[in-house]
């Protein structure tokens, strides 16, 4: 019944579990060369079959994690781990027609599997092992279906996108040091009890919780062409999270979440518990703020909800292999060489940068899943459309990869964005900007204007099946009136389809906020940030947020719970 | 009024429950105090009260590893403590359980769908607030099934006038023995210890051993005074190793050990040779030849006796119905219409010779532990034993306190959230020797003029390393497919011929009334019940999987069917194994 589905690509916080760890065994070392004695062997084989072989590629992604979480001031899920995943990337025909070339249904799913292949790395018997069996059973399947693309690209029309399945790169080496970041539970633990005990003040907070993850990541590639890679990373994240109910039955979230590349550069107990204490504040003024209307007219986007914003309705247009696929709407393909935005507006996706001011970029990587070297792209220059997010999987125009070869271990590489950043020629103050937002309310005879402070994340949709429509949810949003006071409301999302939106886009401030997340599409969940100035929309589009149909708690909270300290809530105006 | 009444009552309250409950846990404390005032306060508007609450918190610590030839693959230590909340309105003649309707995933808060986490920690204030707010939804979601179910019922006479809840007499059990902590590294080295076992071993093509050590306390308590705490550790270890024939045929098998402490289980060197045993019986298999298809006779040995009992008679063995439905089309697609046992209560349903007898009250038969026991079941009733068949008769099924028709009562059986069997008994009246029940095979291949018997020594259990075409599913459900298997021909001189692979068709329940005899020795067999896709009930599930030990003779059946596996053979790796030497 439902053989059609829309490929929905979501930029969420769910902050995965891991991170953490003294890393790195003795063999690490040596298991470059195991991975690359075992490939010689199956490409000098397998490139003599009748169906011959012509690329080939490991890839062992290693994640050591721990992870600690905490609810109301106790300690509620620990957990420790590690595991390795093996991908194989094994190619038959030739670069321009191979087996991973798309096989078009009209309502095909997409063809590309999901596969755990756990793999240890401190024996080099188990290795090879793993990796002659498995390398068999990926041949096997890429000989079967290369006959039915070969089948295939002969029964259907033309394709629009002629362009060759694979690109040729240069191959590339590089060595990294092991990494380890080993994680003092006990310190861990008292801090995330700190941070979460103070939300038990407020008898409206039904959840808030605080979670710590920590991982170390080890990559360690190579491929028939000469490339032998071996990268290590370590990762921190604390997620902060509390949850209010309205009376309507709204549940009302609010989210805090700092990333850094090391448990120091995550913020002191001060500054978080500055921040809990504001999203204290924050709730008890949602949940008795004003429900907003469906409504369109200006509105200002601050940075972080800019940053999702280019995200959803920019960043996921710009995957180059979305412009191949006849299942996706291609907004942007026709448009090279035109003008999507603003002169002023430049658009940059950059792994290469891992840090902006004191804030580490979660989107940023020396190598891509393909091996491929990170590059500074230049998405949109002065308001121009210039290139796109390649893999080396090459469209029209397009033939090598930039780098953006990315994925979750365990699934298939595909074009994703990284560090994504919007940059303005002549950015305005806020103070500016909030006077620009005004003096449109008067010239349209408006009542208010929209801010959206503060947003959880956001999806959008670029296949044809549906509405190419993007959806930002904000969690904390301002009316601004014309005589320049704001009011907190809630119950809305702001939507919008892509190209009339961009066409609304307006100025920018001069301050800059990161956004730091993962996102989720077909190749997995992938670390990403956007960095964006608050940025002001002469016509945004909001529509109701759906609701918990669900009453508040029939009994009240169980006594006792230290509620000494009343937070008294500060009303909507400010 | 309502002043003078708040202050006799927990006063009295105090008077009854402290001297008993000095010691009382803070979890308990805390379970306790949210269920009183559940009882007391809970309503919405002029809805139903809930007439019974119930509260079960499953804490578990565990550690797992994998290793594959003497090198780990993956290991994760962690803990968890999650509640699920059980409330009834209506009356025992009709309330909220035994119905299905489309799944509610409720709110962000707590959803009655899902257990909630509780903290690891014994702060009573935090255990307090998400018992409150689990207890809520769960309120919420019994009142939202009720009124369904009295929807759907009010246009249709019940046929079947079954309650849905039985009696039970209030019952207390506790075990105070602390939880410890799960060894990590010694989990870790008997992985990598047992991996070893296929160093060297080239016809093996895939192999991999995984470990558990797990600890887990159920703490349980009901609004009718039930409460108890128990402990229910275990470990385990699956073994793993598959491999292909030369034409490419997939030969793969997983063998599990498990105990009820890491004590229990067998040692080292005894899991060695039995993944060596493992490799061993793969090296035969690959030598070995097809047999295209039989029909006769076939006994079962050991674990592959106990086996087929486990897949295809054990479920017919659960008390459990269809459930009302508010949807009918979901009833179809749902598609349980109960178990067909339940028109078989008084009938004969295995030979006269056989008996089956569960009895969670045993801790060994003869020498061999039996690890399926526990003092009270999931829901507070007490162990004891239930005799299921006796002299092939159906005496009655195993339940709990949902009742179906026949079977009015608990017999302490509740597992999760369904009913489970603890140690199952097949015993034999009058069973024959080993060599007995051969002649007895053979003289049936006489008989029926065949050129040898089928003796099946195992049963498999593969996990799709090795890709196989065209196998279709197994187990009771499908179209009663078992296997692969590991079988004999057995010639009339006494020799025996291993078959390659073969599949069991058309095993069903009724089979087992045509057993024609069996062996006096029986054989343990320790496996896990993974409860039930037919549980329905509403209830939440607290885990998947328990212990289960099933005591059974060898079996020898008139007639069966055995065929080669259907399907396309993959084809042989192109390259040979990389530590197959030059």
């Amino acid at each position: 019944m439902n053989s059609h589905r829309p490929l929905l690509i979501r930029l969420c916080f769910c902050c995965m579990a891991p991170i953490l760890m003294n890393a790195v065994s003795s063999a690490a070392v040596s298991v470059l060369g195991v991975m690359q004695h075992e490939l010689d062997r199956s490409v000098k084989k397998l490139a003599q079959q009748p169906t011959p072989l012509y690329f080939l590629s490991y890839e062992i992604t290693e994640e050591k994690s721990s992870y600690v979480r905490a609810s109301f001031g106790t300690i509620s899920a620990s957990s420790d781990s590690e595991r390795r995943l093996l991908d194989i990337d094994l190619r038959v025909g030739d670069h321009s027609l191979d087996n991973t070339h798309p096989i078009r249904e009209r309502f095909g799913f997409p063809s590309r599997r999901f596969s755990q292949l756990e793999v240890p790395v401190s024996g080099i018997d188990a290795l090879r092992n793993i990796l002659w069996y498995q390398t068999d059973r990926k041949y096997k399947d890429a000989i079967e279906r290369l006959t039915m693309v070969k089948a295939n690209v002969q029964v259907k029309v033309k394709e629009e996108d002629r362009a060759a399945d694979f690109s040729a790169e240069s191959p590339e080496q590089a060595l990294e040091d092991p990494r380890s970041l080993s994680v003092d539970r006990a310190i861990w633990e008292h801090k995330l009890k700190r941070y979460t005990s103070p939300f038990s003040q407020s008898s409206h907070i039904y959840a808030a919780d605080a979670a710590l993850s920590a991982s170390v990541v080890t990559r360690w590639y190579v491929n028939s062409e000469g490339s032998k890679i071996r990268t290590a990373e370590s990762r921190a994240r604390l997620m902060i999270s509390a949850l209010t109910k309205a009376e309507d039955g709204m549940e009302l979230p609010r989210y805090e979440s700092f990333f850094s590349f090391d448990l120091d550069g995550l913020p002191d107990d001060n500054e978080v518990m500055e921040r809990v204490h504001a999203m204290i504040r924050d709730l008890e003024a949602l949940r008795v703020a004003p429900i907003a209307d469906p409504y369109t007219g200006p509105a200002i986007l601050s940075g972080r909800a800019s940053g999702v914003f280019f995200h959803e309705i920019l960043g996921h247009r710009v995957e180059g292999h979305r412009q191949k696929s006849e299942q996706d709407s291609q907004t942007f393909k026709k448009m090279l060489g035109q003008r999507v935005l603003p002169e002023t507006f430049t658009v940059v996706f950059d792994p290469t940068v891992s840090r902006i001011g004191s804030t580490d970029l979660a989107g940023s990587y020396r190598f891509d899943n393909q091996g491929v070297k990170a590059q500074r792209v230049e998405v949109i220059e002065d308001g121009t459309l210039k290139q796109f997010l390649m893999s080396r999987t090459p469209i029209d125009g397009f033939s090598r990869s930039n780098g953006h070869g990315r994925k979750q271990a365990g699934y298939a590489p595909v074009s994703r964005q990284s560090n994504l950043f919007v940059e303005v020629s002549n950015p305005l103050s806020r103070e500016a900007l909030k006077e620009m937002l005004i003096a449109r309310l008067n010239a349209e005879n408006k009542e208010f204007g929209l801010f959206f402070e503060d947003i959880q994340g956001g999806f959008t949709t670029t296949g044809r099946m549906l509405p190419n429509a993007f959806n930002v949810l904000p969690i904390m949003v301002y009316r601004i009136y014309a005589d320049g006071r704001e009011e907190l409301v809630r119950g809305v999302d702001l939507i919008g389809t892509p190209l009339t939106t961009f066409s609304k886009v307006a100025a920018a401030s001069d301050e800059i906020e990161v956004f730091n997340g993962t996102c989720g599409a077909e190749s997995g969940g992938v670390p990403v940030s956007a960095a964006s100035p608050a940025v002001l929309v002469s016509q945004i589009e909001v529509q109701k947020k759906d609701k918990s149909i669900e009453r508040l708690p029939l009994l009240p909270a169980p006594p006792g719970a230290p509620h000494s300290l009343q937070v008294a809530a500060e009303g909507g105006v400010r | 009024m309502t002043c003078l009444r708040m202050s006799v009552l927990p006063l009295l309250f105090l008077l009854c429950w402290l001297p008993a409950h000095a010691q009382e846990s803070v979890l308990l404390k805390a379970m306790r105090d949210e269920m009183k005032r559940a009882m007391e306060d809970l309503q919405l508007g002029g809805m139903d009260k809930p007439y019974f609450v119930s509260y079960s918190v499953l804490e578990s610590t565990s550690a797992q590893a994998s290793a594959v030839l003497g090198a780990i693959a993956s290991r994760r230590e962690g803990s968890s403590r999650v509640l699920a909340v059980e409330v009834r309105v209506g009356d025992k003649d009709l309330d909220n359980t035994n119905f299905s309707t489309r799944p509610d995933f409720g709110s962000a808060l707590a959803s009655a769908a899902f257990p909630s986490l509780l903290p690891l920690e014994d702060d009573y204030h935090e255990l307090r607030r998400k018992i409150w707010l689990a207890t809520d939804s769960a309120y919420k979601q019994a009142l939202d099934h009720l009124s369904k179910k009295r929807a759907a019922l009010q246009n249709a006479t019940r046929v079947e006038e079954v309650p849905d809840f039985s009696e039970q007499e209030p019952y207390q059990y506790t075990d105070d023995r602390t939880v410890p902590r799960p060894d990590a590294q010694k989990v870790q080295t008997l992985a990598l210890d047992v991996s070893r076992a296929f160093d060297g071993m080239p016809h093996v093509f895939v192999s991999e051993v995984r470990t558990e050590m797990q600890f887990e306390r159920l703490t349980y308590m009901n609004s009718e005074g039930s409460s108890f705490t128990r402990l229910d550790p275990s470990a385990s270890v699956r073994i793993l190793a598959g491999t292909q024939a030369e034409d490419g045929t997939a030969l793969e098998d997983s063998i599990r050990a498990y105990g009820r402490s890491w004590d229990e289980l067998p040692d080292t060197k005894a899991l060695i040779s039995r993944a060596q045993r493992l490799s061993e019986r793969l090296r035969e298999l690959r030598a070995a030849n097809y047999l295209d298809r039989y029909s006769g006779p076939v006994l079962f040995e050991g674990q592959a006796a106990a086996d087929i009992v486990r897949r295809v008679l054990l479920p017919r063995l659960l008390a459990t119905k269809a459930p009302v439905v508010d949807d009918p089309r979901s009833s179809r697609s749902g598609g349980r219409g109960g178990n067909p046992f339940l028109d078989k209560l008084g009938a004969r349903v295995l030979p006269r010779f056989l008996g089956v007898v569960n009895d969670p009250t045993l801790e060994r038969y003869d020498q061999t532990p039996l690890l399926g026991g526990y003092p009270v079941d999931d829901e507070g009733v007490p162990a004891r034993e239930t005799v299921l068949v006796q002299r092939g008769i159906l005496k009655t099924l195993l339940a709990t306190r949902n009742p179906v028709p026949g079977v009015p009562a608990s017999t302490a059986s509740r597992k999760s959230a369904g009913p489970g069997p603890s140690n199952l008994l097949i015993i034999p009246d009058q069973g024959l020797e080993a060599d007995e029940l051969r002649s007895e095979l053979l003289a049936l291949v006489q008989e029926r003029d065949l050129d040898f018997g089928i003796l099946v020594r195992h049963i498999g259990s593969p996990q799709g390393r090795i890709p196989s075409a065209g196998r279709g599913s197994r187990g009771p459900g499908g179209q009663g497919l078992v296997g692969p298997v590991v079988a004999y021909k057995v010639f009339p001189d006494g020799r025996e011929e291993l078959i390659r692979q073969a599949d069991l068709v058309g095993v069903a329940e009724s089979s087992f009334r045509d057993i024609v005899a069996a062996s006096n020795d029986t054989f343990v067999y320790t496996t896990t019940f993974v409860a039930g896709s037919n549980s329905f009930s509403g209830l939440t599930s607290l885990r998947r999987s328990s212990l289960t030990s099933l005591v059974v003779p060898s079996l020898l059946f008139e007639d069966l069917t055995l065929r080669r596996p259907r399907g396309n053979i993959p084809r042989p790796p192109v390259l040979p194994h990389p530590l197959a030497g030059p």
